[in-house]
């Protein structure tokens, strides 16, 4: 599974969708689905996933999933 | 001493919504329930505590529409109360600050945020003489922070240990956000032709 389809598994997790319904250039406020709930669990999905609370600064950037690939993968970085 | 001057209230609509200024009548049950519900209080960083009719009443009665007021949200289908805006005004640098508890759960998840916040935006930047508007959510209340979001309001700054948690003492962070009058109407114009 690449970077960036783990980003479209954790926000089709959010919203209980088949990862096949979410679009690669999913962000807020392009893809109605992704809504006030969906990102409270995208967060926490994510939290889990990296083993601790994300900081303010890395939270408020996550708009795109883009910036979820990205986030996951500075992580796995700083973790080698 | 006398009292602030009282302002207009509020009386909008919405597409699913109703929205005016509490008035003390409104103080029921429904919104005892919501001050002592820790999902409802939690992300407010608010104590959840038993508030009596008498006492929400007088709470209502405290908002003068003019610096502070206190806007109910109500579904349009059946009546109910669902939620409330707080929304106090610095006059002397035409801003306001932006609360919104929907304390109904049944309408979390429903977008009744961006929805009724537009409504007010529209009310406070072109008749009431607002110039911009701030929201201080908890950086942990993700819920929120999507709404500023996707409503096109600009993460401004993290103010790091600006809260006393209600929970447990610890420190807490907030963002600010914020959004220009020219930059809500920019906003709306681009809504208008996407819809086109």
């Amino acid at each position: 599974m690449t970077k960036h389809s783990s980003a479209r598994q954790f926000l089709a997790d959010a919203i209980h969708a088949d990862v096949a319904d979410i679009p690669h250039d999913a962000r807020i406020g392009s893809f109605a689905r992704w809504d006030s709930l969906a990102h409270m669990h995208l967060l926490l999905s994510i939290e889990r996933h990296l083993g601790r609370q994300l900081k303010p600064d890395e939270a408020v950037q996550i708009e795109s999933l883009a910036d979820v690939t990205a986030l996951v993968e500075k992580n796995a970085r700083t973790n080698v | 001493m006398t009292a602030p001057p009282k302002g207009r209230p509020i009386l909008l609509e919405t597409e699913r919504f109703a929205l005016r200024s509490l008035k003390p009548s409104d103080a029921s049950e429904r919104w005892q329930n919501w001050a002592k519900d820790p999902e409802v209080m939690g992300p407010l960083n608010a104590r959840t505590r038993e508030m009596s009719r008498e006492y929400l009443a007088n709470y209502a009665s405290s908002f003068d529409n003019n610096n502070r007021y206190l806007i109910g949200i109500f579904e349009k289908a059946k009546g109910l109360h669902i939620g409330f805006f707080i929304v106090e005004v610095d006059h002397a640098h035409r801003v306001a600050t932006f609360n919104v508890v929907v304390g109904d759960k049944t309408w979390w998840g429903k977008a009744v945020v961006n929805e009724a916040r537009a409504a007010l935006l529209d009310e406070f930047f072109d008749k009431r003489g607002i110039e911009k508007a701030c929201g201080v959510p908890l950086t942990r209340n993700f819920p929120a922070v999507l709404n500023y979001k996707a409503q096109g309001w600009r993460h401004e700054g993290t103010l790091h240990g600006q809260r006393l948690s209600s929970a447990d003492g610890s420190r807490l962070d907030q963002y600010q956000f914020g959004l220009l009058r020219d930059e809500w109407h920019r906003i709306r114009t681009r809504g208008r032709n996407d819809e086109a």
